[in-house]
């Protein structure tokens, strides 16, 4: 082997290119790293280490219109287990506590198995206080099950309301994968009622808190003392026309019936009160777990969840003779001086249509006043189908009244068309047309259209668009801002025929003869026009709806109780005790069991 | 000054002091590593009783006999090589290798003491007069005396400390004059090995490339044969070798030659490490701020990525110094390796200068990702016993050399 040996200064030189090259090598990375790209390593360090946990914002409270808290939030006790240090061995015991059946526990832990063990899952929602005062007792054997505050309506100011403020419910899947950008998921959303409409102004902002973790995501302690951490923004609080002493006394005189009621007052559109009855109970509904509630309001006949006021149609009954009455004045069929013989029925075909009395050659008013029947089926008779239904469009029945919740449907104003669909064209008669004349027939509303034509006629065709909410005070600047809503003007219907009807529905309060004199007050004008709609599958429909003062209408309402009897009778008396909370408003009366909050 | 130079005639203070600096701030970064640990919160005290231990170590072989290395070169190596089959029979299986010896309840690893014995017995077998590194017999031979330990400590199994055996022996052999071609021998095996790492073809292309440059050498038909032979059995041992690896190993092989293919197992700790360097900027997050240490994202981080420690807690400015400190630890080695009184002394300070070149190069490359994940501790940081024992011994030895370096008998 005779090659060349590598001399040694070649050899020096290879190491120290080996060795100096390595260490070069060595610091160029470090500055790469360390300063080039210091702030994405920096990124990656926090993603790792800082856990970000959501607060929730406290949705915005109600305020009813004389500014008393009516819905606000309360702390609720969740039951939490953090998997990784929970012993399985005091499961028996807990779910004895607990009351829940064997093998509850760990039902849940096998759902949530798929996130990380350090991850809590909730057992419980709206957990009671002895369970609570058991897990405080015993913290020191039980490891890994302890219990966070969260916030849930309250509901316990004296109003149930269900059908107005509706319910929050946990995001689903498909609404979660539509609104992902802002929300996120378990998080709460309005589901119906003015929950639902208003979600954007209740909701509020999340806040976030960070926290130090390991690798094995086990919480260290407070990222830079919760310096870094932003509080929630609470949702901004709804104002709402409700009235809490209308809205209590309604919900009381309908408790044990079933139908429907609203208020509205007729220079605002605003609902001062409305209920639907069977009601639901709101705070039951909150505590989320109770499934077998849900499931029994699902299943009771009664419809509970259904919202009688905007989602049953009925038909009005004589409440709608006004209709045909403005309808006919205005297009000049009659006059205020006309007038029709009552013979006791209409024979028409070889049909007879009768009607309670025999009430002899009467002028329009009095018709009114003593609601008779044979009146309006002459009437109707001369103003045909078209106009009469191009009337009630007018008031708004046939289409939704476009209330602030979304649980609303039209209702049915039948004209030509709608009977040559239904019969088929040429095969039916003027004598289909004479029953809408007494309000009955085809012709369906909801109790809320006939509020906002009680509001009309009282007001001489000038509203708006009725609605719950009035508006909602600013969490920013603690202002209240008024919400703004589409103004109606019947303005092609006259004074002197609203006049007309106007003192007709007088009457028939406070005059001898009329139907409704057993609600007459001496202290309030009460106006009113009474209804009974016949029920072919039980006893009638009580109709009642009205205004007061009759003079300077500040409340129009509209009652309908359902297999009573006669709108008199049922209906008449509780419109009279609506009026009478909403208007006579001195503190003695006040109800007591309202808790006021004034702050 | 006249103090200082006469100090520094006694001690080399250049190889002296960056040695207990880097084991002082070792000291440091084990206690934020541990401080807060479950487990490992003492290792901070046991590593400084370590330190003092090994001072003592370093200064009792600064003062031994200028000869005593050359004289114990093979007694040193053949009891390194005993202890080696010792703990094959009876050692203690840690991490997957059974690597440690238990003598009551201390633990140390004979493949730390194997490095000692195998630079001072082939520094002794190089130097002999009658070696000649060039012809065949003694090449072979020396890569014998290199090959026996290496297979001890695969048999372990512990790839990485056989990698730095294998090293080590390669830079004595250089640094013993070899020429070209011997050089060649020597590296072509491996060279073909790491190509089959990346499949057939380029093992083909690796081996033609060998056979051309066998043709240009222009040797013996005997000789040029043997070689070839010897490269195709390595590409072919490289496979034998693979399916010797943990499996764990084998996934660093593979992290290494894709890095993202699997961020979350073998990946993790060479990203988790970035991460914690890269993000501790300039001056660092603070000594015991380091969340990636304090948190322990990186496992053992008290061991083989101490290097993490101080990048993120003592930011660009404390990686430096620590390189900074290696780097004249190494320059003076270099020089020493030179000046030394005799061949064989010349020769065990290149031998130092290898064992703590390669784990560094091996612990650092590792630490900033420029090398596969290889478990090997940094010299001097890391925690362990046994490592730091043999480290400050080898200082010891350098300074004894230093202190002889005029010496002749």
């Amino acid at each position: 082997m005779s090659d060349k040996i590598l001399d040694s200064g070649l050899r020096k030189r290879i190491l120290s290119i080996i060795i100096f090259g390595f260490i070069g090598l060595v610091v160029f990375q470090l500055f790469k790293m360390q300063l080039m790209e210091n702030f994405f390593y920096q990124e990656k360090s926090f993603e790792n280490s800082v856990k970000k946990t959501l607060i929730p914002a406290p949705r915005g409270v109600f305020f009813d219109r004389n500014f008393n808290v009516i819905v606000s939030n309360k702390p609720a006790f969740s039951i939490e287990i953090i998997p990784s240090e929970y012993d399985h061995e005091n499961t028996p015991i807990i779910e004895n506590v607990m009351k829940v059946e064997s093998g509850y526990i760990s039902n849940v832990l096998d759902k949530n198995k798929r996130y990380s063990p350090f991850t809590p899952v909730k057992i419980k929602r709206n957990s009671d206080f002895g369970f609570l005062a058991w897990l405080q007792e015993n913290k020191e054997y039980l490891d890994g099950i302890d219990y966070e505050i969260e916030l849930q309506r309250d509901y316990s100011y004296g109003i149930k309301g269900s059908h107005i403020f509706g319910y929050t419910k946990e995001l689903s899947p498909d609404q979660y994968r539509q609104l992902k950008s802002r929300y996120d998921m378990g998080d709460y959303i309005g589901h119906s009622g003015i929950e639902k409409v208003y979600e954007k102004l209740l909701r509020g902002t999340k806040g976030y808190s960070l926290s130090l973790v390991d690798s094995r995501q086990r919480t260290i302690g407070k990222y830079r003392e919760g310096h870094e951490d932003v509080l929630p923004e609470k949702g901004n609080d709804l104002v709402l026309g409700i009235d809490a002493d209308a809205q209590l006394v309604a919900e009381k005189l309908f408790e044990g019936k079933m139908g429907a009621m609203v208020a509205i007052e007729p220079k605002t559109g605003e609902i001062i009160a409305m209920v639907s009855s069977p009601q639901y109970d709101l705070s039951k509904l909150a505590s989320v777990t109770s499934a077998n509630y849900w499931d029994s309001l699902k299943t009771e006949p009664t419809k509970p969840l259904f919202n009688r006021a905007t989602q049953s149609i009925y038909p009005p009954g004589s409440t709608y003779k006004m209709l045909a009455a403005i309808a006919a004045l205005n297009e000049g069929v009659i006059t205020e001086h006309s007038k029709i013989n009552c013979p006791g029925g209409l024979q028409y075909g070889n049909r007879f249509f009768k009607c309670l009395h025999v009430h002899g050659s009467i002028d329009v008013v009095t018709a009114l006043k003593k609601s008779c029947n044979t009146f309006f089926y002459q009437l109707i008779l001369r103003l045909g189908l078209e106009k009469w239904a191009e009337y009630s469009k007018t008031f708004g029945f046939g289409s939704k009244t476009g209330i602030d919740i979304t649980e609303e449907i039209a209702g049915i104003v039948p004209d030509s068309a709608y009977y040559d669909k239904v019969y088929g064209k040429n095969k039916w008669t003027r004598g289909y047309l004479i029953s809408l004349g007494i309000g009955q027939g085809e012709l369906s509303a909801t109790p809320l259209q006939l509020a906002k034509y009680t509001a009309l006629i009282a007001n001489y065709g000038k509203s708006y668009k009725p609605h719950i909410v009035r508006g909602y005070i600013d969490e920013n600047s603690g202002e209240f801002i008024k919400l703004n809503f589409d103004e109606i003007s019947l303005s092609n219907i006259s004074k002197k025929n609203f006049d007309l009807v106007k003192e007709a529905l007088f009457k028939v309060v406070n005059e001898p003869g009329g139907t409704a004199g057993n609600i007459r007050m001496a202290d309030i004008p009460i106006s009113g026009k009474t209804g009974t709609v016949q029920n072919p599958f039980g006893e009638d429909h009580a109709v009642f709806i009205g205004y007061a003062p009759s003079d300077n209408p500040q409340i129009a309402v509209a009652v309908v109780v359902e297999n009573v009897g006669y709108g008199s009778t049922h209906a008449a008396p509780i419109v009279k005790e609506v009026i009478k909370a909403y208007l006579q408003k001195d503190n003695a009366s006040k109800s007591e069991s309202l808790v006021k909050v004034n702050n | 000054m006249r103090i200082g130079a006469k100090l520094q005639d006694k001690v080399e203070l250049g190889i002296l002091l960056p040695s207990i600096a880097l084991v002082i701030i070792g000291l440091l970064a084990i206690y934020s590593a541990t401080i807060n640990h479950p487990t490992a919160y003492g290792n901070f005290e046991r590593q400084f009783y370590w330190f003092l231990l090994s001072v003592g170590v370093m200064v009792v072989v600064y003062f031994l006999p200028p000869q005593t290395f050359k004289f114990f070169s093979s007694p040193v190596y053949l009891i390194s090589l005993l202890s080696l089959i010792l703990v094959l029979v009876v050692g203690k299986t840690v991490y997957g290798s059974k690597s440690w010896l238990g003598i009551g309840s201390l633990g140390m690893q004979p493949s730390e003491f194997a490095k000692v014995g195998l630079i001072l017995f082939l520094s002794y077998w190089l130097t002999r007069r009658t070696t000649d590194i060039n012809t065949f017999k003694d090449l072979a031979l020396a890569l014998v005396i290199g090959f026996i330990p290496i297979a001890l400590i695969m048999m372990q199994p512990d790839v990485g400390t056989a990698i730095v055996l294998g090293l080590i022996t390669l830079f004595l052999i250089f640094w013993g004059g070899i020429n070209l071609f011997g050089l060649f021998v020597v590296l072509s095996p491996g060279a073909v090995m790491f190509s089959s790492l990346f499949g057939t073809l380029p093992l083909i292309i690796t081996l033609v490339i060998v056979l051309a440059i066998l043709i240009y050498f222009k040797k013996d038909l005997f000789v040029s044969a043997t070689v070839f032979v010897i490269n195709i059995a390595a590409g072919f041992f490289f496979d034998y070798l693979y399916r010797v690896l943990q499996p764990h190993q084998q996934k660093r092989i593979e992290t290494f030659l894709d890095p993202n293919a699997d961020p979350l197992g073998a990946g993790y700790n060479a990203l988790q490490a970035k991460v914690a360097i890269g993000s501790g900027g300039m001056f660092g997050k603070g000594f015991l701020e380091g969340n990636q240490t304090q948190l322990r994202f990186i496992p053992e981080q008290w061991t083989d990525f101490i290097y993490c420690v101080v990048g993120e807690e003592f930011g660009f400015l404390g990686s430096i110094i620590v390189i900074l400190l290696f780097a004249v630890l190494f320059y003076r080695l270099f020089k020493l390796s030179i000046s030394a009184r005799d061949d064989y002394s010349k020769m065990v300070s290149m031998g130092i200068l290898a064992i703590l070149f390669i784990h560094f190069a091996i612990n650092i490359g590792m630490n900033v990702g420029i090398t596969p994940v290889i478990g090997l501790p940094l010299p001097f940081l890391s925690y362990g016993g046994s490592s730091l024992i043999v480290k400050m011994t080898l200082i010891g030895i350098a300074l004894n050399i230093h202190k002889n370096r005029k010496f002749f008998d």
